[in-house]
């Protein structure tokens, strides 16, 4: 790993860290985001719609060749020049030779993300030629020297006040701070622009292979002014753009600008085929169609689906990351999670080593992306092939190869470490500070102690009297719930055995090896997967239940993935994957629990905070409000109940403590918003990070998994 | 049809003028335009001989030079091909330059629409604009859906920053019932 650039990476940080403005702009952003995309998607089947823009997409980059040439001949036939750039540098050098043969001084441009992803300007400028940006957003970074810190958005990181010392630069006055003035202030400054330049240069939302033409989507009326008023227009379109038909481009055209920005169209969407009339003549219109990593893209299985990307921004809009750093830290050139992928593949995975790290893993963008990209996937895949090109570290490498994979050692050296706290705990359960170097850690959250006896030493001891039981269950604890909360499984067996199941604790299992997969050890991670679906298949449950979502998902996702090409576990992962299920869905799905439970809370204001994994990678969401709610608790419902807490594993302890931190914050003000003397969650990690910062904060809100307040509505344990 | 059209234009920031008669819409126009009111070829508006009648209502109409005018003009007249119910949008083919220069420059722009040309949505939108593909062999077809507009400072919507800031749509019976044609 470049020390170098983790140090310059993690300057970064901090100083989008200090700058609250930014995360106030971001939040408030995110918010209105979400309510004006919920209004525009209102009446429409978003999951449709996505699924038709996946398969679309999906088409095109197999067939691309054959759109290719289909878009090519369309767009000659109507007098347009097209030619296919393999890499930035023969897009630059094209418009540029393009522009000095022409003898063009001044270029005007439309928004283009492609044009930054070649550095389009700067070739330009070191040709001596002028680029002019007109999209307002593009102006102002371009007036400050910076770049996009946001796809759709380029300057949404400025506040007025920035924008308006910018303009006053240009026009020589002091510029008062008002946006209606300075959206006047752009007008005008730029409307001379679009007449003396001698060429336009644009990019594409859409080429539809059917026309030949391009389509704009825009709002602000400068790309129709960029594409009218001088007499060359260039336009720069990733190859990704294609679309075979029109019927394909209105896919396109419904979904963007809601997904975008809530709208349910632009102001304009601009048709554009071939070399339209121009003065007394006709425009010369160039189609620079870029290749740049795309077609590699296009052959990786693993990442293939990034491309599919319709360059929306969501992802970055709903990121609990993203809205904590901004753009600028957590991007390249492409921002956020699409950001990540789309620089290994067109900057390098230089470029993306320290982005692929920053992601937390919460599934955000994955719900709201509207072309079906599982984004945390291929990031996880990026991180693997970091992990095997730059090593994993030195200390995570013994810890997964030499110890978790020999499930004894790892279990006794947890156990050993239990004792090694004493003298910081005192008698207590949980951590408030911790000595020199790991202080760090309890710095902003209270950490709990590793139990005196883990669960699996717990476990012969737990009386389980069921007559007749209705199934027989594994439980599947996970590290947290075996070692760091045993109770919550004395919990489990409580609540199921009144409810008429018993529960087995197959002692063989291990750690899921999530752990080792999110760092990129895929090595660890299959050889876990194997030990565990062993362990939880051999006493043939009926169930596997979990109590940890990131664990379920390793259950139902990641152990078939990993071991799809082994001949021996290939159909015992699927068969694990089928009937692992998550404890509070099985509660309600298969023993309509509900209706056992009910009314036996007295009722106290509960709010409930949704896992990332379990409501985006489970599906489960509905089950515990329906448990908590039938029971007899009062369920109030929290702002952004289903935001990350910021734990994240590793995340919050050892890669990115000081995001993870801002974002538990976050949490624990829309907890104590909702006024509720209780949060209720089921996720072992999320009550880590969320008991330990109510708890550092002195908020008098109690945190607990969903089952312990269950379990506590019913009769002491006779044993 | 109409309603949701008037429904949607107005959510989006256009302003929509129901125009009983030809003369009304004139009318209308006369009282709005602020300086030269750019006219560009248009079949429909032509046959109705919209410059002669705005012109006698003391409209300064230009219909020629568009290049040289455009800048300084106050205002664009067009037609539309057809409206979209759904999103408020007008679809205007806009290949000839001198509609470019009349929907993109002044801070006016004007459609008169007749209401029979309404259609529900993009879906069926799509038969269309293949039509319009098909008569030329270069086309610029736009959707126009309100006026310019940016978010780009601070997210907060502002109108009108390099087009139109107003967008007016008269709608008038009796104007075309051609789809195709604008």
């Amino acid at each position: 790993m470049s020390k170098q650039r983790s140090r310059q990476y993690k300057a970064r940080i901090d100083q989008a860290l200090a700058a609250p403005r930014l995360q106030e702009t971001l939040h408030r952003f995110a918010d209105a985001y979400l309510a004006s995309r919920e209004n525009a998607f209102a009446g429409h089947d978003f999951q449709a719609l996505r699924a038709g823009i996946a398969a679309m997409k999906d088409d095109v980059r197999d067939r691309r060749e054959e759109y290719l040439a289909q878009f090519t001949r369309n767009a000659e036939a109507a007098g347009a020049t097209v030619t296919l750039a393999r890499t930035a540098e023969e897009a630059n050098a094209y418009i540029v030779s393009l522009a000095r043969q022409r003898g063009v001084r001044l270029v005007v441009k439309s928004k283009s993300m492609a044009s930054e992803e070649i550095h389009l300007n700067r070739a330009l400028q070191e040709a001596g030629i002028e680029a002019l940006e007109t999209d307002l957003g593009e102006w102002i970074i371009q007036l400050a020297g910076q770049r996009p810190s946001h796809m759709v958005m380029p300057a949404i990181h400025m506040t007025k006040e920035e924008v308006a010392e910018l303009f006053g630069k240009v026009t020589g006055k002091v510029e008062p701070a008002a946006i209606p003035h300075l959206v006047q202030v752009a007008r005008e400054q730029l409307r001379q622009g679009y007449l003396n330049a001698g060429m336009g240069i644009s990019g594409a939302n859409i080429a539809v292979a059917e026309t030949g033409g391009l389509a704009l989507i825009t709002n602000e009326g400068n790309a129709r002014l960029v594409a009218t008023l001088p007499k060359i227009h260039v336009a720069l379109v990733g190859i990704e753009k294609l679309v075979p038909t029109l019927e394909d481009a209105h896919r396109v055209i419904d979904v963007l600008p809601k997904n975008a920005t809530g709208q349910l169209i632009t102001s304009y969407v601009s048709w554009i085929r071939g070399a339209v009339p121009c003065g007394e003549g006709r425009k010369e219109l160039h189609i620079v169609l870029l290749d740049n990593g795309r077609g590699a893209l296009a052959e990786s299985p693993h990442c293939r689906d990034a491309l599919r990307c319709i360059k929306c921004g969501a992802c970055a809009n709903v990121c609990p990351v993203y809205q904590t750093v901004g753009g600028h830290v957590f991007g390249h050139i492409y921002i956020s999670a699409i950001g990540i992928i789309l620089t290994a593949f067109f900057h390098g995975l230089e470029n993306a080593a320290e982005l692929v790290r920053a992601c937390i893993g919460c599934r955000a963008c994955v719900a709201v992306c509207p072309s079906g990209i599982d984004l945390e996937s291929i990031i996880l895949h990026l991180r693997e092939v970091l992990g095997e090109e730059e090593g994993i570290g030195a200390g995570k490498a013994l810890v997964f190869k030499r110890i978790m994979r020999n499930r004894a050692l790892f279990h006794t050296m947890i156990r050993t470490a239990s004792l090694l706290q004493k003298p910081v705990t005192r008698g207590e359960r949980t951590i408030r500070h911790l000595p020199l170097f790991f202080a760090g850690l309890t710095e902003w959250r209270s950490l709990p102690a590793i139990a005196d006896r883990p669960l699996r030493d717990q476990w012969s001891g737990i009386a389980q009297r069921v007559e007749k039981p209705r199934y027989k269950v594994a439980f599947f604890a996970g590290c947290l719930n075996d070692f760091v909360y045993p109770e919550l499984g004395r919990d489990l067996v409580k609540v199921l055995n009144h409810l008429g199941v018993t529960v087995s604790f197959p002692r063989e299992q291990n750690c899921c090896g999530v752990p080792a997969l999110y760092s990129g050890d895929r090595e660890t991670a299959t050889v876990l997967a194997e030990q565990n679906v062993a362990a939880l298949l051999a006493g043939n449950p009926d169930f596997v239940v979990t109590t940890c979502p990131t664990c379920t998902m390793a259950l139902q996702r990641d152990f078939v993935d990993l071991l799809r090409d082994h001949p021996r576990w290939a159909a015992r992962a699927e068969q694990l994957a089928a009937i692992t299920i998550d404890v509070s869905r099985f509660i309600v799905e298969k023993l309509d629990g509900g209706s056992m439970l009910q009314g036996l809370a007295a009722p106290e204001k509960v709010t409930y905070h949704d896992s990332c994994h379990l409501k985006r990678g489970a599906g489960v969401w509905r089950e515990p409000r329906r448990l908590l709610a039938d029971s007899g608790f009062e369920l109030v419902e929290m702002a952004h109940a289903d935001r990350c807490c910021g734990f994240g594993g590793s995340y919050s302890f050892t890669s990115h403590p000081d995001i993870a931190r801002h974002i538990l914050n976050d949490k624990v003000v829309d907890i104590e918003k909702s006024g509720a003397t209780c949060v209720a969650m089921d996720c072992p990690g999320c009550l880590m990070q969320i008991r330990g910062g109510l708890d550092k904060q002195e908020k008098p809100v109690r945190a607990a998994h969903t089952l312990q307040l269950l379990a506590e509505l019913l009769p002491p344990e006779k044993s | 049809m109409t309603g949701a059209f008037l429904a949607a234009l107005e959510k989006v920031g256009g302003v929509a003028v129901c125009c009983g008669t030809l003369q009304q819409a004139v009318a209308c126009l006369a009282e709005r335009v602020r300086g030269p009111l750019l006219l560009p070829p248009s079949p429909s508006l032509q046959r109705l001989d919209l410059a002669g009648q705005l012109r006698a209502a003391g409209v300064e109409v230009v219909s020629a030079d568009f290049h040289q005018r455009a800048p300084a003009a106050g205002a664009g007249l067009t037609g539309a091909n057809f409206a979209i119910a759904a999103t408020g949008t007008v679809v205007l083919e806009s290949t000839a330059e001198a509609t470019r220069l009349a929907t993109t420059l002044p801070e006016q722009h004007f459609v008169l629409l007749d209401p029979r040309k309404i259609v529900a949505d993009s879906s069926a939108a799509v038969p269309l604009l293949r039509q319009l593909h098909a008569r030329l062999p270069q086309t610029f077809l736009a959707y126009i859906t309100g006026p310019s507009r940016t978010a780009d400072i601070e997210r907060v919507l502002t109108i009108g920053v390099h087009g139109p800031k107003e967008l007016y749509v008269l709608l008038c019976e009796g104007v075309s019932d051609d789809l195709l044609e604008s």
